[in-house]
């Protein structure tokens, strides 16, 4: 039993430095799993811009018409060259476009926020959650 | 001690033995052609395991990937195939997208099959839009338009649907880089214009391109 008493006990001392470095470690991993992904914002900061953002739904069109954020605009690449012009009208230099599709796991939000920064927008933010998390927060 | 020792790497090497996909190519690359508007892949697997497999669902990042398969149980030793389908629907450049296939085997770990298609932009526009401020100077502003290297397109020319808005186009680089100017005549109010920008290619349905200005 002595090889296991003597790896408990480092494991013990291991311990120590580990949960200080967790604590205190300026580069430490995130213990929420809340991190953001570089240009994302979460929920409760793009509320805080209130009628300043500019909600983009990047779904599909069915998705949009079953339910979407009110005020939302549809704006997704298979439609690009017809629902772009609307976007523009709507747009001014100082709104926040906020650009959303369903879920965490979904693409289209971050696809269609590139395509907005490649076309010289520059304050285009993609929502944490997406349309799953409004539904969340509605409830 | 030692009995306990084998437990554990028993316990630890037993899922071994049960069903397991193992997959030809988990990650394939595309080329796209100009004119193609989709690309399918296939992913053969076979259940390597000693018991069968039973494929819960197949889900992929992105709506315009569609992934099916034909039957959802697997005995050890059988062979399949699950097919995806990408539509471009206007993506251009490098795309990659996943699917995840849940089995009973790896239930809160899917198995990640990757999809990566290179889909060449014959004609890049930049930027898309440009804008004035209402009140401003009506300075021209220039958007650039390039072919691609070989891509056997022609810029033909550039309308305005807005006659206070003007667009020149001029070639740079002989068929391969234009310069459209915009100028609009009155900044006073907002205003707004589409401009086309008509190509000879493909020759059958030759494509038209947009791009927009904005008085705001």
């Amino acid at each position: 039993m002595k090889p296991v008493r003597q790896a408990v006990l480092i494991l013990l001392v291991a311990l120590i430095p580990a949960g200080v470095t967790a604590v205190v470690h300026p580069r430490r991993p995130p213990w929420s799993g809340e991190t953001l992904a570089p240009g994302e914002k979460k929920l409760k900061t793009v509320l805080s811009w209130g009628s300043n953002a500019l909600w983009v739904d990047a779904r599909s069109r069915p998705a949009y018409e079953a339910e979407h954020v009110p005020g939302a605009l549809l704006l997704n690449l298979e439609e690009w060259d017809s629902l772009f012009p609307r976007f523009l009208d709507q747009w001014s230099p100082e709104r926040k476009v906020v650009v959303y599709c369903d879920s965490k796991s979904c693409e289209m939000s971050h696809e269609v926020a590139a395509r907005l920064e490649r076309s010289g927008f520059s304050s285009v933010y993609v929502l944490k959650g997406g349309w799953e998390e409004w539904k969340k927060a509605a409830k | 001690m030692r009995t306990s020792f084998f437990i554990l790497l028993l316990s630890i090497f037993a899922g071994s033995a049960h069903g397991q996909l193992v997959f030809d190519q988990p990650e394939q690359s595309f080329k796209a052609k100009p004119e193609q508007e989709s690309i399918v892949a296939k992913y053969r697997f076979t259940n390597s395991g000693k018991e069968s497999v039973k494929i819960g669902n197949v889900q992929t990042s992105c709506g315009c990937t569609v992934a099916s398969l034909k039957k959802t149980d697997y005995a050890p030793g059988e062979s399949g195939e699950i097919e995806a389908k990408f539509t471009f629907g206007g993506r251009v450049g490098r795309q990659e997208k996943a699917i995840l296939v849940n089995t009973s085997e790896t239930k809160d770990k899917p198995i990640v099959l990757r999809l990566v298609v290179d889909i060449e932009d014959q004609i890049s526009i930049q930027p898309e839009s440009v804008f004035w401020q209402v009140g401003e100077q009506p300075d021209p502003k220039k958007i650039e338009v390039t072919v691609a290297d070989n891509a056997p397109v022609k810029i033909l020319s550039v309308v305005s649907d807005n006659p206070s808005i003007k667009a020149e186009l001029s070639e740079v680089k002989p068929g391969k880089e234009y310069e459209i100017q915009i100028t609009p005549t009155d900044v006073s109010r907002q205003a707004g214009a589409t401009l086309l920008i008509r190509t000879n290619y493909p020759q059958q349905n030759p494509q038209t391109r947009y791009a927009y200005a904005r008085i705001k």
